[in-house]
């Protein structure tokens, strides 16, 4: 199937940021009503999230902590996006990568802390980055749909990481499913030891501004984007692109393995099957409220981090369950793709107020 | 003779249980892209068939409501996906992926609120009926299966036979000629879409009151996805879908069966998922979907 995008070239940046706040406050909206009819107290309870996430130094690193996979995925997102690419396999891509990660990390190779660490992130980006090239590979050379392609490799990745860690990986003695843990030379710095939050926090803000750089200003990030507004002008123009999209999967794929990497190294130091409470998905409404760009993802990704923190400190007091973020998001992902929808609403409010005030003339 | 009893018909009789919801998901699919319309969210279809089916289940005790409110559930998310692609243009990758991120959070949720439970949910009545007779494979499948094989018939003939198919089809080949010629393209891609979202729902239920009695989180496993690829595969035609579906059942059939043989069950869980990725690869290179697939007729 042939995905037509819609092109956004442009649309001005303040257009954008609106779209986003206003699809963010409608689902937000939303929400509250749902929560209300299951008998919560919406107030009270965006109340707490707010109050969890913020109130306190916990809040504020579990926050971080949350944000740190999902600006990694929705950078992965955006990143293909921008290629005119839906990578919905990121959430593999993200086992693959903390499968890479563990790989390198978990035998004490005796090297240096630094050298170690980075041997495991490069190992965690280059799975990550293969699997990926499978959806571009597959995509280029025999027309696949890279939906159902990555959505299948999402399946396989986490049964390839089920079966090692239920095999070849497991820890002795472990009752679950996991790793032992990692080796110490190999670890994410802490920012603060008694907290899970991590120096890749920086690494995710660094990466974000890397791709905003890589896309504006080189040759690679300039054909990737003629390739993504149109492919068959892109060719003529000679532009390779094929190659620009198989580089676009890859480059997508590694920055998801990056969360996987993260989620290893930093949070739980070990591997721990089905870790992931779907960052991979998450990363799509990431990428749908920073309107695909770069340098927003890090705020769309504070943002739903202190929604998911805030609901996970909200869980432990109150029984709500943490699956309203979820929701959250999903209505995100819908509402911003619909700039129609808000249009219209728009228009609706904006007839109510002249109506009003042509009455209040009428009257007089 | 005792392999083919103890191997061969098992095997065969699961193959065409398993594949049966695939083929509701897919022959819906058909409908929605010989309409123009992508049908990326079949997997949100199937969930919320399948959730909506258990939950007319539970509070009516009849399967017969809870397969009413499958479809209806399932047409319900096709009228939010029609809405999204046709009224407002939303890209109907974005919309089908958001839409399948929505069911599955709002039916987790949702699960949560009706049962308490976030896993599954109580068990409800289901339709639990064997066909019997002398015909071996076929005899073990439930009522369901008649209703498959007439819904594919009906499909086809409707599709290919009469006169709304005809402009059904012509809308997804080319939205801007089927209005100059005053059809009514946003009518006919509605029916399309809300044909799919039934037909699915269907499907959703077949997998939640017919093989399980109970709703289980994310129950649908990427069968949707599958059923998109299926769709592809059998051209969007229901006839050459049902052997297409068969060969994914098989899949999942011999996965089940190899289970506990000794092999690591995530192995062997891998294989449908494997298999669709290979059909991906070499199945459907030269298989082209409608020329007006996400067009509108004022493009």
């Amino acid at each position: 199937m042939k995905i037509k995008e819609k092109l956004t070239v442009g649309r001005a940046g303040l257009d954008s940021l609106f779209r986003s706040a206003v699809a963010l406050l409608l689902s937000l909206l939303v929400s509250a009503v749902i929560m209300a009819a299951c008998g919560y107290n919406p107030i009270q309870a965006y109340g707490a999230i707010f109050t969890g996430s913020f109130g306190s130094l916990r809040g504020i690193t579990q926050t971080l902590t949350q944000a740190t996979p999902l600006i990694f995925t929705g950078l992965a997102f955006t990143f293909a996006k921008k290629a005119s690419l839906i990578n919905l396999g990121v959430e593999g891509q993200m086992y693959m990568g903390a499968l890479g990660a563990v790989l390198i990390a978990l035998p004490a190779m005796g090297l240096p802390g630094p050298v170690h660490l980075m041997l495991a992130i490069l190992g965690g980006m280059a799975f990550g980055g293969a699997y990926a090239a499978i959806i571009g590979f597959l995509k280029v050379k025999f027309g696949s749909n890279e939906v159902v392609a990555g959505f299948m490799l999402n399946s396989i990745a986490t049964y390839i990481v089920g079966y090692l860690l239920n095999g070849p990986l497991l820890a002795e003695g472990s009752n679950i499913a996991q790793t032992a843990r990692v080796a110490e030379s190999a670890w994410m710095p802490r920012i603060f030891s008694k907290y899970q939050v991590t120096y890749a926090v920086f690494l995710a803000v660094a990466a974000c501004i890397f791709v905003a750089w890589f896309m504006k200003k080189t040759v690679t990030g300039y054909e990737i984007r003629c390739v993504g507004m149109n492919k068959d002008a892109s060719e003529t123009a000679g532009i390779r692109v094929g190659r620009s999209l198989v580089i676009a999967m890859c480059v997508s794929g590694a920055i998801a393995g990056l969360a996987g990497v993260n989620q290893v190294l930093g949070v739980d130091r070990r591997l721990i099957n089905e870790f992931s409470p779907g960052y991979g998905f998450n990363g799509i409404a990431v990428s749908a409220l920073a309107a695909e760009n770069p340098v927003g993802t890090i705020l769309a990704g504070v943002i739903f981090g202190v929604l998911r923190a805030g609901v996970m400190e909200l869980n432990r007091t109150t029984n709500i369950p943490i699956e309203f973020v979820d929701v959250i998001q999903a209505m995100v992902v819908v509402f911003v793709s619909a700039p129609l929808l808000i249009r219209n609403l728009g228009g609706h409010l904006s007839r109510l107020k002249p109506a009003r005030g042509a009455k209040g003339g009428a009257v007089q | 003779m005792s392999v083919v009893f103890t191997y061969l018909i098992p095997i065969l009789s699961s193959t065409i249980y398993m594949a049966t919801p695939l083929i509701f998901a897919a022959v819906g699919g058909a409908f929605s892209v010989r309409g123009g319309v992508m049908a990326l969210g079949l997997e949100s279809m199937l969930m919320s068939g399948a959730f909506c089916g258990v939950v007319g289940s539970y509070y009516s005790n009849s399967a017969f409501v809870g397969l009413i409110c499958a479809i209806l559930g399932g047409m319900l998310i096709a009228l939010f996906h029609g809405i999204l692609c046709i009224r407002y243009r939303v890209n109907q990758v974005i919309s089908g992926v958001g839409l399948n991120l929505l069911a599955t959070a709002v039916t987790t949720l949702l699960m949560q609120v009706i049962w308490g439970n976030k896993g599954t949910s109580e068990m409800v009545a289901s339709i639990d009926t064997q066909l019997g007779g002398p015909i071996p494979i076929v005899n073990v499948q439930s009522v369901n299966f008649i209703v498959m094989i007439l819904m594919v018939a009906v499909g086809w003939v409707v599709l290919f036979k009469t006169c709304y198919g005809l402009r059904l089809r012509m809308v997804g080949e080319n939205p801007k000629a089927a209005n100059a010629k005053g059809l009514r393209v946003h009518g006919l891609k509605y029916s399309g879409v809300l044909i799919c979202g039934a037909l699915a729902g269907y499907g959703g239920a077949f997998l939640s009151l017919d093989q399980l009695n109970m709703f289980v989180r994310g129950m649908t496993a990427g069968r949707g996805y599958i059923a998109v690829a299926i769709a592809i595969l059998g051209r969007y035609n229901p006839v050459y879908i049902v052997p297409c579906a068969l060969l994914f059942g098989f899949c999942d059939a011999v996965q089940i069966y190899l289970q506990g043989q000794g092999i690591p069950p995530q192995l062997i869980q891998m294989l449908p998922y494997v298999a669709t990725l290979f059909v991906l690869a070499f199945g459907v290179r030269h298989i082209k979907p409608p020329e007006g697939v996400g067009k509108h007729e004022t493009d």
